[in-house]
């Protein structure tokens, strides 16, 4: 069942204090986190966190089409042995 | 890197009897897997595939310059599990500032005052940004997103890359120990 509309989006509050002080900073830095059950809001976009994710924090940069998703789904827990194959990435 | 051969695909179960088998594509589209011309196995045989439907396709071998087809389901089934490589040097070349994940596999990682920290072991791409995992010599591995100011120079040729190590947040904090108490940890609607 959905999460009720009245409660808004479930994130655990100290994310707020630390996206604030690094924003603030204007440094280009990773945001630990372990709180992989937070919804990302409008407010993370353009933030990078490290997303624990029970061995190390994988780099998570958020952008505007990942608000409203929770950030463990961006670091799997699973080992991945991935094949790249013809994938090409640009950097951020 | 003229011998280096990139893995797209893998052949699976054949499907029916008249010798069609399930391919895995690993390439970004997977329909494109057959858009890139003869594939080769481990053993050097070259492959032309040709989708049938989604993720079923006909399978011929190449041999002198003909095209013999995998006829029968006996057949297709002794390719099962044959994995399916393209040259590196047949993968079109990037766009200006794009890079080939495969590429940046193994490179060498330097700081930004030219001393080695150790290689790129892995490419993470889970849909939030490309990011390096760097293996270093007696320490845990460094993981850093793959963008211009952490990761300002890129020289596949010369295969290095230069990193500048994001700073992190509560760095010094180990992992929690176990369950918040409770009230901490709370959620709020901001």
């Amino acid at each position: 069942m959905a999460r009720s509309v009245w409660k808004g989006p479930f994130v655990d509050g100290y994310l707020l204090n630390k996206a604030d002080a690094s924003r603030a900073s204007g440094r280009n830095e990773i945001i630990r986190i372990w709180s992989r059950r937070s919804t990302i809001l409008p407010q993370f976009v353009g933030l990078t966190f490290g997303v624990y994710n029970g061995h190390k924090f994988l780099p998570v940069q958020v952008t505007e089409n990942m608000v409203g998703h929770k950030f463990g789904e961006f670091s799997p827990t699973r080992t991945f042995h991935g094949h790249s194959a013809d994938k090409k990435a640009k950097r951020g | 890197m003229p011998d280096r051969l990139i893995l797209l695909g893998v052949i699976g179960r054949p499907h029916g009897v008249r010798g069609h088998v399930h391919v895995v594509s690993h390439t970004d589209d997977p329909a494109s897997l057959a858009e890139y011309g003869p594939l080769v196995d481990e053993r050097g045989r070259r492959f032309v595939l040709r989708w049938k439907t989604d993720g079923i396709a006909s399978v011929a071998l190449l041999q002198d310059g003909r095209e013999v087809p995998v006829a029968d389901r006996d057949a297709a089934a002794r390719l099962t599990n044959t994995r399916l490589f393209i040259e590196r040097d047949r993968l079109p070349p990037p766009e200006e500032d794009e890079f080939y994940l495969a590429d940046l596999d193994g490179l060498a990682a330097y700081d930004a005052a030219g001393a080695r920290i150790g290689h790129v072991a892995q490419v993470h791409d889970y849909g939030a940004g490309v990011s390096l995992e760097i293996a270093r010599e007696g320490v845990g591995p460094l993981l850093v997103p793959f963008t211009r100011a952490a990761v300002p120079e890129v020289d596949v040729a010369g295969g290095r890359i230069v990193v500048v190590a994001p700073a992190e947040m509560d760095a010094e904090l180990p992992p929690p120990p176990g369950p918040l108490p409770r009230g901490e940890g709370e959620g709020c609607a901001p």
